[in-house]
């Protein structure tokens, strides 16, 4: 029998206490979307169903006991920290969805130094950890541009990837071990082990579920030395986009492991300023870090490849350097962008995606094509354009940037009118030259139409992770899976 | 009708932090390295002229030019006030005079175009973020010996067309007069037009073939020799002393946490 919205209610307030349940109409509307929805939210339409409520975690085992509960009952839950996701993982699509937050779960349980390791809560601020972190002469090398208000289980949850990714990683690369309770009540603790060959690498059912498998409760990652004094930053102006990706494939095939590894389009550097030093170009910039004598070998190195290109040259790297200052996401940042859309109906969002070297240039080319082609509202259009920020051995991301005015519609219109369709014609392009449609923001519930697309015959295996560990499809319906 | 927007462009200094401000001893801060923004006021000052003349509901025709004294660093600028509408005018600064803390300078040189062009509405930020001097404004209508009103936050047309509708802040009130061209006046913050509207792509591609206006003193009749003294003598550069405090609650309960921060230190802020 199904449960009556009161009836949830009640449940949850005999397990957690009443005083974790909250049930303000305000709070359950803010917790029924996440950025992907923002025109909506600012303008005050809420056109997802609203939450039954949202639970203030306090402990893992508080966890276990709520997601017995709602498991029992085929309620749905959606897992929820810092709130930052951007592709409408956090949306309630259900009727009495019931948003299990994290964030109270903020406790840094410990920082081992030997090893070189940190183990947080779920709801630690990774700003927060790193600032702690800092302060003792280490970093975890992890630093999103949602670094001010992410939490580390939504960081893990989304397997989400930082600024200073080429050197450290993504998410993935640093997690060492993890706890995390799936919907019936099991919790699971991996153990931190620098390496093993003991079957599969379990972490990886975890890291990136989006909360559709799992609830993460508290994350083991790698800690490194912080050296900020041997930081290098270089830059070059370029005349087009296919030159960067050769520099950028010269520089990781050749070995190079700078933290930063950046190409700009023109465009797209104009929302950075970067025309006022560099008009009309594209923009090449490289981080090298960590000890003194690979980051000047590093610096060196790079140097070396970037001179043989003539198009190339040099950008003070002091322009670069307070850019790059000031690109973090913090809550005023925020306040800001969200009064500005609301006064000027004006809008930007990004696609990220990725590809192999052989293929990466070609999706730029033709995304940038189709939207310019076939998205029937280009007169709305004020600026589109990309970059590739994280790059491998094998290959690089692209980050396709899209500004709007939104006209003529209504807000609950305005995704469909734009952001979906710009979307579906950056992922399309993409999944038919070979690449990745989604690279560091999770598939959330608006690339779902693709996912068994970009899996393949892998899906197969995807599909059986979510039929044994959810098979009541309790955890956050219509995120990672279609809705069937 | 002629109207014309004087406006700068300054470096965003929020994006500069203490160790930045190094100076030579000619007292230049090399601050090249930052981005450079609209003037906060001068922006709103573009966006409001540009609602005039583009109002819909009545039949205008208002030639609007920006203006800006510059080099050609601001021609980026200029394009971008090209795409959404205006035509764009450059004076190119003599090297050898130091506009800084100067607003005699720039007044002359405005003035000189002005009279140059028979523009009619004359719109300036109030001031500018470097100098902060908020004289410009009031100079420029002295020298065309001009009506001028401060603090404006809104223009509008009166239903006639025949006055300008401006309404303006006066010791804390608010002041709605019906004027006559011509006029200077001079922005402060206003709510409507807090920021300038945004071009789309093809408005920015169509104003990259459209040339920018480039004049010189001389082309204004003013010789470099003459009217740019400075009534002000730059000694030397200070840091102004900071007092920042800095006040931890602590309280238990959190609802009295949250009352005493409202009680004690937000509420008479509001």
């Amino acid at each position: 029998m199904t449960l009556t919205r009161e009836a949830i209610v009640n449940q949850l307030e005999n397990i957690v206490g009443a005083e974790r349940v909250i049930t303000d109409e305000q709070v359950l509307k803010e917790n029924s979307h996440d950025r992907y929805k923002k025109f909506e939210t600012i303008c005050g339409i809420y056109s997802t169903p609203i939450p039954a409520a949202v639970v203030k975690l306090k402990n893992t085992k508080q966890v276990s006991d709520v997601l017995k509960f709602l498991n029992e009952n085929k309620i749905n839950t959606v897992a929820k920290t810092g709130g930052t996701a951007t592709e409408g993982g956090l949306e309630t699509i259900v009727e009495n969805s019931v948003v299990l937050d994290g964030s109270g779960m903020n406790k840094i349980i410990k920082v081992d130094k030997t090893n070189m390791l940190v183990t947080a809560q779920c709801g630690v601020n990774l700003g927060e950890l790193e600032d702690q972190l800092r302060e003792q002469g280490f970093t975890t090398g992890h630093s999103p541009q949602s670094k001010p208000l992410a939490h580390m289980g939504g960081l893990v949850a989304t397997r989400s990837i930082g600024q200073f990714s080429t050197l450290y990683g993504g998410i993935e690369d640093m997690v060492s071990g993890l706890e995390a309770v799936f919907p019936n009540g099991e919790i699971t603790r991996i153990k931190n082990v620098p390496r093993r060959s003991c079957g599969p690498d379990i972490r990886h059912v975890i890291i990136g579920n989006e909360g559709a498998l799992c609830y993460v409760t508290e994350v083991t990652v790698k800690i490194f030395k912080y050296f900020p004094e041997n930081n290098q930053l270089q830059a070059w102006s370029l005349d087009n986009m296919a030159t960067g990706f050769e520099i950028l494939r010269e520089v990781m095939v050749d070995g190079y492991r700078p933290s930063m590894a950046r190409v700009y389009d023109a465009e797209d550097g104009v929302q950075h300023s970067f025309d006022q030093f560099a008009p009309d170009k594209c923009v090449l910039m490289f981080l090298a870090e960590g000890n003194k004598n690979i980051a000047d070998a590093t610096a060196k190195g790079i140097a070396e490849i970037v001179q043989k290109y003539n198009e190339c040259q040099p950008i003070e790297s002091k322009i670069i350097e307070n850019w790059f200052n000031h690109l973090n996401w913090g809550p005023e940042k925020i306040a800001e962008e969200r009064e500005m859309i609301r006064k000027n109906h004006h809008i930007g969002f990004t696609t990220e995606v990725s590809g192999n070297w052989d293929c990466i240039n070609t999706i730029y080319e033709n995304v940038i094509q189709r939207i310019r082609n076939d998205f029937p509202h280009m007169d709305d259009i004020t600026m589109l354009g990309g970059h590739s920020s994280h790059s491998y051995q094998t290959g690089t991301n692209m980050y396709f940037v899209y500004d709007y005015d939104i006209v003529d519609c209504k807000p609950e219109e305005e995704i469909t009118k734009y952001h979906i369709a710009l979307n579906a014609l950056v992922v399309e392009e993409t999944l038919k030259a070979g690449g990745s449609m989604v690279h560091h923001h999770g598939i959330g519930k608006y690339r779902t139409d693709w996912t068994k697309e970009e899996h393949g015959s892998a899906y197969y295996i995807l599909k059986g992770l979510k039929d044994h560990f959810d098979p009541n499809g309790i955890m956050n319906i219509g995120t990672i899976y279609p809705v069937e | 009708m002629k109207a014309v927007v004087c406006f700068k462009v300054i470096p965003d200094y929020s994006r500069l932090s203490g160790e930045d401000w190094i100076w030579d001893e000619r007292n230049y801060v090399d601050i090249g390295f930052v981005r450079r923004i609209f003037n906060c006021f001068d922006e709103s000052a573009l966006e409001m002229l540009l609602k005039l003349s583009q109002n819909p509901e009545i039949d205008s025709d208002i030639e609007i030019k920006a203006l800006t004294i510059d080099d050609e660093k601001s021609e980026l600028f200029l394009k971008h006030l090209i795409a959404v509408g205006y035509d764009a005018v450059r004076i190119q600064p003599d090297k050898t005079i130091d506009f800084r803390f100067n607003p005699l300078a720039v007044s002359n040189l405005l003035a000189g175009y002005i009279k140059k062009t028979d523009q009619q509405l004359v719109l300036l930020g109030q001031q500018g973020g470097e100098g902060d001097n908020r004289q410009t404004g009031m100079l420029v209508a002295e020298r065309l010996g001009w009506p001028f009103i401060s603090e404006v936050t809104e223009i509008k047309w009166s239903e006639t067309k025949k006055y300008l509708t401006v309404t303006s802040r006066i010791d804390g009130n608010t002041l709605v007069q019906s004027i006559k061209l011509p006029i200077v006046l001079s922005i402060g913050q206003s709510i409507e037009s807090s920021h300038l509207r945004i071009p789309s792509l093809k408005q920015k591609l169509a104003a990259k073939k459209k040339k920018i206006t480039t004049l010189t003193s001389l082309d204004l009749g003013i010789g470099a020799d003459i009217g740019f003294k400075n009534d002000k003598t730059l000694i030397h550069l200070q840091r102004p002393e900071s007092n920042a405090s800095c006040v931890f609650l602590e309280n238990e309960n959190l609802q009295e946490l949250a009352r005493s921060l409202y009680n004690d230190y937000i509420k008479e802020r509001l």
